[in-house]
């Protein structure tokens, strides 16, 4: 004798068909969601994962915010230099001028008060402000880096020598300044130091003083462009950064797409597949309750 | 030597045996959808024959019992399936609740507000003395703040609804042993009687699979028909017609509900059905996610505090907490986290002392550099985190993976025991015509020996 089979079948019947809807249901899921992993119980590790590399993302679209930032403060930074460089030229030039013996006491007054606009100028160059405050300060960004006495053009550094230092991508950090003193008043070149004298010999009319007074403004033109490869040398690294960070982004971004985005093609094809067996089992369970049972073929008394 | 009149009396009992062949089919019939009925078999028996000189004849035949078809090994699987999958369900239905309230890709628990508070932090370090990238950090911190009490707080009330649950199950399981006592006081009755006791036991299986789904049941037969029910650890539920009823007592530790059989604590040892699915949750699940909460909120809180204090704020104060400092314990860190200061100036970028320094970021990068330490258990905040994540995952899947494998074994068992017990309409039909022409043959029988018994009547003249 055979083993007597469950002659109710409904409860099979009912739990295939919970379970078809079930494959329905998640499919639809992923297709509209895009994700294969819509509940931390999908795939644990994956999402645990995948909280690890949207926090990546995300701090490398901060660095790059950051890198933004400090992009357009360090080129306001190289510009101002490059002004300060074409003013200190011309003052050069004009020092040479002046320290020609045949110059007349009035053409050398207009040159002295030519060097001296060149002073103001300079002076005013290096107060250069971004919103976030006076980029040759220091860190003291709110002081006003040098002030410049009306009546005696000596110059004063207000800031300090603080150099901040901002992370480009994790691990790896950037000065973010070159204190003021140490571009303008640099020991071995004072911009500022040197203008003072090349006025002092040009009112003095001693051609030797205005021709020693011209090296000092040579050599702190030279230091000042020594001093502005820092900005040159920081732009590059923060474009090479902003290019590891951009790469960075898209690996991060495939990866999520690994742990976490369904593939549509897949989820089509699984949603087409969970309804062809949905509209299976429906109709299994239809035929199979509709079955005729032996009572159908007695004959009626 | 046979008679006619033993004939005729055979007959009869042949008409009552197959009528009530015929009732105990009507009934399994009548039953075919009763949850728990299960079939019936009218059992003839053959009477003793009797002896005339060296014959031996039959005397009729006779129904000497109705039996219910059930499977006792059977209905004891099918319970002890109930049981784990009534845990299990119970343990889901609160999971699925936990898990929604960490999920990154919905936008929940406590990832983006974790990244967007140390990117507020490498903000700052980029342009310390603005007062809105200041202010930003302060809106961060907030956020994580509320990001915390509020995923505490929902843990919370899930937590605290399993604990109205666990009282609720207790009421259903005194109900379910109450009445598991009265039919067991039938059963014995009925088996005492030597009556079918099926029915009733039908009933008490019924009840016991329903209790099953509730709380660990285990099954000691008394004897006599009646069964003795405890927990698996040895509880007394029902033990002859008496039920043992479960109560519940404010637990002075924790403010929750523990379950007490006969004034002993039960509430740890329960391992089965609703009740202790409701109890892992509220009892362990929840309180393990709430000391990982705990700890990653006061060990970020501590560490940021504590780097805050090293530096000084834009106004040239030395830097105080962050955050309002979380108890030492740890305990009800994440629930009752909060922000200490009250402007983004507080925050303590620098160094050395501002004001005269706004543009140092030095101690803004030591406060960033704390989302790469391991402040949390040997681990980052972040990784942490991610830890928690998988466990709360991985706790709902692996009980997800156990509760299939466990609806697979529960329908086969189902489909075993609905094979020994249900009804089958095409069996059912093909008994009835059996009983039906046995029936009218024995009615024909009656007949022809009442033509028979006329017959020899006439035989006598003048009748």
């Amino acid at each position: 004798m055979t083993l007597r089979v469950n002659p109710n079948p409904l409860p099979d019947l009912l739990t295939a068909i919970q379970q078809s809807e079930q494959n329905v249901n998640s499919a639809t899921q992923q297709l509209s969601s895009g994700l294969k992993v819509t509940q931390l119980s999908d795939n644990p590790a994956a999402a645990s994962a995948d909280v690890l590399n949207r926090n990546q993302f995300s701090q490398d679209d901060q660095f790059l915010q950051n890198i933004s930032s400090l992009q357009s403060r360090f080129q306001v930074a190289d510009s101002t230099l490059n002004n300060v460089v074409t003013a200190l030229t011309r003052a050069i030039s004009l020092g040479t001028e002046g320290g020609t013996g045949t110059l007349s006491i009035q053409d050398r007054a207009a040159i002295t008060a030519e060097v001296q606009g060149i002073q103001t100028q300079v002076a005013s160059l290096a107060n250069t402000q971004t919103p976030s405050g006076y980029l040759f300060s220091g860190t003291a960004v709110n002081t006003q880096p040098f002030t410049v006495d009306p009546t005696t053009f000596a110059v004063t550094y207000n800031g300090n020598t603080g150099v901040a230092s901002t992370q480009l991508s994790n691990g790896n950090s950037i000065n973010t300044n070159v204190p003021g003193s140490q571009l303008f008043q640099n020991a071995s070149g004072s911009v500022f130091g040197s203008l003072q004298n090349l006025v002092t010999a040009l009112q003095s009319n001693d051609t030797t003083n205005i021709g020693n007074a011209v090296t000092q403004v040579q050599n702190a033109l030279s230091t000042l462009a020594t001093q502005r490869v820092f900005y040159g040398n920081a732009l590059n690294q923060i474009n090479q950064s902003e290019a590891f960070l951009s790469q960075d982004q898209l690996n991060l971004s495939t990866q999520q797409n690994a742990l976490v985005a369904a593939d549509p093609a897949t989820a089509a094809s699984n949603l087409v597949q969970a309804t062809t067996g949905n509209q299976a089992i429906l109709a299994a369970t239809g035929r199979t309750l509709s079955l005729p049972n032996l009572l159908s073929f007695l004959p009626t008394p | 030597m046979g008679t006619l009149s033993a004939s005729l009396n055979i007959a009869a009992q042949s008409l009552l045996a197959e009528q009530t062949a015929i009732q105990t089919t009507s009934n399994n019939i009548a039953n075919a959808n009763t949850p728990g009925y299960s079939r019936q078999i009218t059992n003839f028996d053959e009477q003793s024959p009797i002896q005339f000189g060296n014959l031996n004849v039959g005397t009729g035949v006779a129904v000497s019992s109705i039996t219910s078809q059930r499977s006792a090994i059977l209905d004891l699987r099918v319970n002890q399936e109930t049981q784990t999958q009534g845990a299990l369900n119970a343990f889901l239905s609160a999971g699925q609740q936990i898990q929604s309230l960490f999920n990154q890709t919905t936008g929940t628990g406590l990832q983006t507000p974790l990244t967007n508070f140390f990117n507020s932090l490498s903000q700052l370090s980029a342009n310390p003395s603005d007062p809105n990238t200041r202010q930003a950090v302060l809106t961060a911190a907030q956020n994580l703040a509320t990001a915390f009490n509020q995923s505490a707080n929902n843990l919370s009330t899930i937590q605290r609804s399993q604990n109205v649950g666990v009282t609720q199950s207790v009421s259903q399981i005194n109900t379910l042993t109450t009445q598991i006592a009265a039919v067991n006081a039938q059963v014995s009755e009925a088996t005492g009687a030597g009556q079918n006791a099926g029915p009733f036991i039908d009933q008490r299986q019924q009840l016991i699979n329903q209790l099953s789904g509730l709380i660990d049941v285990s099954e000691i037969d008394a004897g006599n028909g009646s069964i003795t029910l405890t927990t698996n650890s040895g509880a007394p539920l029902v033990v002859g017609n008496q039920s043992f009823q479960l109560s519940t007592q404010t637990s002075p530790s924790t403010g929750f509900q523990n379950v007490f059989d006969q004034g002993v604590d039960i509430t740890s040892k329960i391992t089965g059905g609703q009740l202790a699915g409701q109890i892992q949750i509220r009892d362990q699940e929840i309180p393990g996610i709430l000391n990982n909460l705990d700890s990653l909120a006061s060990n970020l809180a501590n560490a940021v505090n504590t780097q805050n204090q090293q530096g000084f704020d834009l106004n040239g104060n030395a830097g105080g907490s962050i955050f309002v400092p979380p108890p030492a314990s740890g305990t009800g860190a994440a629930a009752n986290l909060a922000v200490a200061i009250t402007s983004g100036s507080q925050i303590a970028a620098s160094a050395g002392p501002a004001p005269g320094n706004p543009g140092d970021n030095t101690n803004a990068n030591a406060l960033l550099a704390i989302q790469n330490q391991p402040i949390v258990n040997g681990q980052t905040p972040l990784n942490a985190y991610s830890g928690l994540v998988f466990k709360i995952g991985n706790d709902v899947s692996s009980a997800q993976t156990n509760q299939q494998a466990g609806t697979q074994v529960l329908q086969q068992l189902q489909d075993l025991q609905g094979g020994v017990s249900n009804v089958d309409i095409n069996q059912e039909a093909a008994n009835l015509i059996r009983f039906q022409t046995a029936y009218q043959a024995a009615a024909q029988i009656s007949g022809i020996v009442d033509a028979l018994m006329q017959t020899t009547i006439n035989m006598v003249p003048g009748a």
